[in-house]
């Protein structure tokens, strides 16, 4: 719906939890416990949600120098093509550590929310444990799944009547035809996973290379 | 009046006598039962167009509702009781209460809604609070849920609504900590300690062993333990990044954002 990213989004309301200072430390109650992880991850997926962020840097909220591939990260998230592919360390800050209450969720405990995420078929850690040091600091946060995304592109290629037609992947979610349409500005990688949910149920073939790559509905 | 006689006709006299005291007597019986049931009567229709007049201010006006439960107390009538508990077989034709019959279900049906509402509230509550919840904080919760306009809710109804339940012989009692009125959903019963300490918390939202100790005269494993073991109960949250161990009520969650926006508001 607010697809169109605005440089300045709303403020995201965070919900009373999160000014309850015992929030940020685990609970040592089982029950208490799981009731917390229940409000820590939906707190997690409304928050991605809002800001639009796909994948979630764990570590981020420590300001130590973090040598990823990303290299381009600019710190002003004013073109929004970065803003939506790169989580900006700070905004995933804001959600592990309130600052106000001098309280946060240590990496630990954020790595137990992610799991409970990913029980949910909500998180899954991205490269899945590769990738030498860095492997499972970022996880992707699936406020829609692959599959619901998938499901979006669909429609919206049903509604627009291209079935049949070559589409490439830029277009679909940078391009000005989708402007308005949820999955514009959808990082490219999780495009590439919603779309091979489609390819396997033959519904959609990808072809082409690297930087090229168009896909054809059926 | 009474001269005992002597002789064999003392006999009859006394039986004759008797026998008279008994007519009269039952006869006195009857004239007292049939004015009762006129009084009875005409109260019942009074009642009856006193609900139907107000049935829609019972329903919607809270203090007026509240009244007219205490007006009920007054009078010896409870509009709560047993309706529908004796599963209407006695007395023939349309069982339940007196009440539910004259109100029309006004009354009852609104207690017994917001009873399910309340259970509803400290169902989905309990993994955080350990069964233990503010009649306030439910008050809250419900006024929260429900949409505009609806009637307004007292935590007089929500302790009435209770009161509801215990026919079905549930676990839901209402208990007082300090001088607030809690519902508890899970039979467990605090001991002094610990509702000592509970009561406490409700003074800044939480506690720490040290101030427990200052302000209760308490020793130090007396205030570990009534901590640790409401911490087991579920009910109080553990924050270990304060310099001293905090133990908060999670019912604190609510003011805790109240004052972080009053903050931001001012700031």
């Amino acid at each position: 719906m607010q697809s169109s990213p605005t440089p300045t989004p709303a403020p995201f309301a965070f919900p009373r939890e999160y000014f309850f200072p015992p929030f940020f430390t685990r609970q040592t109650n089982l029950t208490t416990h799981h009731a917390q992880l229940v409000k820590w991850a939906s707190l997690v997926l409304s928050y991605c949600r809002h800001h639009r962020i796909f994948k979630l840097s764990l570590s981020g909220q420590s300001p130590t120098t973090t040598t990823t591939t990303t290299t381009a990260s600019t710190t002003t998230p004013t073109t929004n093509l970065l803003d939506a592919t790169t989580p900006s360390s700070t905004t995933s800050d804001e959600l592990f550590h309130n600052r106000k209450l001098n309280r946060k969720l240590s990496l630990a405990d954020v790595r137990e929310v992610i799991d409970f995420l990913r029980k949910d078929g909500r998180a899954e850690y991205v490269g899945g444990g590769s990738s030498g040091k860095d492997s499972g600091d970022v996880a992707w946060v699936y406020w829609r799944t692959p599959e619901e995304w998938a499901a979006l592109i669909e429609a919206w290629v049903d509604e627009t009547g291209q079935k049949g037609t070559v589409l490439t992947l830029y277009e679909l979610t940078q391009g000005d035809a989708t402007r308005g349409a949820e999955f514009h500005g959808l990082d490219p990688e999780l495009l590439q996973k919603a779309l091979g949910t489609l390819v396997k149920r033959q519904k959609a073939q990808i072809f082409g290379h690297e930087d090229s790559q168009g896909v054809k509905f059926f | 009046m009474s001269r005992k006689g002597v002789g064999l006709a003392a006999f009859d006299r006394s039986r004759i006598t008797s026998a008279q005291y008994a007519s009269h007597g039952s006869s006195l019986r009857s004239t007292d039962a049939s004015a009762f049931e006129t009084q009875l009567s005409v109260f019942r229709s009074l009642l009856q167009q006193f609900a139907q007049t107000h049935a829609k201010d019972i329903r919607s006006n809270p203090t007026f509702r509240a009244q007219f439960a205490r007006m009920c107390a007054a009078i010896g009538v409870d509009p709560l009781t047993s309706s529908n508990t004796s599963g209407g077989a006695d007395k023939g034709g349309g069982g339940g209460s007196i009440w539910a019959q004259l109100l029309g279900r006004t009354v009852n049906d609104f207690y017994f809604e917001l009873a399910v509402r309340v259970v509803e509230v400290c169902g989905e509550t309990r993994g955080e609070n350990g069964g233990l919840i503010e009649v306030r904080k439910v008050r809250e919760s419900l006024m929260g849920k429900s949409m505009e306009g609806a009637p307004e809710i007292t935590e007089d109804d929500i302790l009435r609504a209770v009161g509801t339940l215990k026919p079905l012989g549930s676990a839901y009692s209402v208990i007082k900590v300090g001088s607030k009125p809690y519902i508890r959903s899970v039979p467990k019963e605090l001991n002094t300690d610990q509702s000592a300490a509970l009561e406490a918390v409700q003074v800044l939202g939480y506690i720490s062993v040290p101030m427990l100790m200052v302000n209760l005269k308490w020793a130090r494993a007396r205030a570990q333990t009534a901590l640790e073991d409401l911490v087991g109960e579920g009910m109080l949250w553990v924050d270990k990044q304060a310099d001293e161990c905090e133990y908060w009520s999670p019912g604190f969650m609510l003011e805790g954002q109240q004052q972080q926006q009053q903050q931001e508001a001012a700031g």
